[in-house]
């Protein structure tokens, strides 16, 4: 083995003095052995580097459960006919914060007739439990957005509460009240607007239309 | 009065620098920081914990006059220290994003591509896994692009230890992945 071998990765991490750094590329001129370890270690960093991204991408889809991948592309097929159907039937108005649901809701009911009897019965287990985090989902979504129905509709928005002591002193405002962000997000994923409101504990599950 | 405002400005000035400086850092270094803690084994949401922990941490210490250098670092140490505490709470073992299903890079290639580089990213994941836990962290922390010195800031050990410890881990690597 070369003795500049020991040198190699520290001269490809940029971490080794000028002086050393020239001494090491004047000996890969030279040396095919040296030449072809620093392509091996390039190329083990590059997938090393892939391989830490893939791990967080997976992280984020490991709320999903582990097959839906088999039947995703036909789920998000199905979910964009279903819509197509729904939508000028019905007449209902979904605000595009609803629409993700609703694919959910629709996909799996399109997908079951699709796919073979094999495979039915898992698709059975998953349907159900789908239909019931959505509506489950629908349920709690249905106050939320009476309360704000003064609100944009078509802005996805995000609800933060936040005690009062966390942004006044202790006694600076009545007990029991607290404050209500409202924060929009725009198209880009970056906040758009935020409104702070006081809120009083006990009032917040009063709805407009009970 | 005006004999009042001078030394009120000045905690004001440095409260505002300090927070434009943590905002521009969080851009910087949130999705790096993020990426370190999954693959030390955090889940995607005990990642952003730590990390916004890390970030209001950093803002205490910059407004209560801390020092500013090697912020980078600096970050990173908290944040390995808090997922360290963490996983000691949860009694888990670091590990180099074990459970990562790895078919999340395979959705944009064609399907042979994907199958390679499943196979590749799984060959991969047997070496990473025979690393020590010291150079599972030399390696991640150098993917997130900090020097050797920093890492060293980071893991509590000398940069010559870095060197040694990066360089035997990436031909432990390359020798297992037989690139």
């Amino acid at each position: 083995m070369c003795d500049f071998s020991g040198k190699l990765i520290a001269w490809l991490d940029h971490e080794l003095p000028a002086e050393e750094a020239t001494v090491v590329e004047r000996h890969l001129q030279d040396c095919s052995e040296c030449r072809s370890s620093v392509d091996a270690y390039k190329k083990v960093s590059g997938e090393f580097d892939a391989y830490c991204d893939a791990a967080i991408a997976s992280s984020v889809r490991r709320g999903v459960p582990t097959w839906a991948p088999i039947t995703a592309a036909a789920g998000a097929a199905a979910a964009f006919v279903a819509l197509f159907l729904v939508i000028p039937r019905t007449r209902v108005e979904l605000p595009a914060f609803h629409l993700p649901q609703a694919a959910v809701a629709a996909s799996p009911a399109v997908v079951a007739a699709a796919v073979p009897a094999s495979v039915s019965s898992i698709q059975k287990i998953h349907r159900r439990r789908t239909v019931k985090s959505a509506s489950t989902r629908n349920a709690n979504a249905a106050p939320a957005q009476s309360q704000n129905a003064y609100l944009p509709p078509d802005e996805p928005m995000i609800q933060i509460a936040i005690p009062a002591d966390e942004i006044y002193p202790p006694g600076a405002v009545p007990e029991g009240m607290h404050f209500v962000a409202d924060l929009t997000i725009a198209a880009d994923g970056s906040a758009e607007g935020l409104r702070l409101r006081p809120r009083f504990a006990g009032f917040e599950r009063r709805t407009i239309h009970p | 009065m005006s004999g009042d405002a001078a030394p009120l400005a000045l905690p004001f000035s440095r409260l505002s620098t300090c927070a434009s400086e943590a905002t521009t850092l969080y851009r910087e270094l949130r999705e790096p920081m993020l990426r370190y803690l999954v693959c030390l084994g955090l889940s995607s949401d005990e990642a952003q914990d730590v990390v916004q922990d890390a970030f209001l941490i950093l803002h205490r210490h910059l407004a209560s006059g801390g020092t500013q250098e090697n912020i980078r670092g600096w970050l990173f140490r908290v944040a390995h220290n808090q997922a360290r505490n963490r996983q000691n709470r949860y009694d888990r073992n670091f590990s180099a994003a074990s459970d990562a299903e790895i078919e999340a890079v395979s959705h944009q290639a064609t399907p042979e591509r994907a199958v390679l580089e499943k196979e590749k990213f799984q060959q991969l994941r047997k070496a990473i896994r025979l690393l020590t836990a010291s150079e599972r962290e030399c390696l991640l922390l150098r993917a997130s692009g900090l020097r050797y010195r920093e890492i060293g800031e980071v893991l509590g050990i000398a940069t010559s230890t870095v060197n040694d410890t990066v360089d035997r881990a990436i031909k432990k690597l390359a020798e297992k992945c037989n690139v």
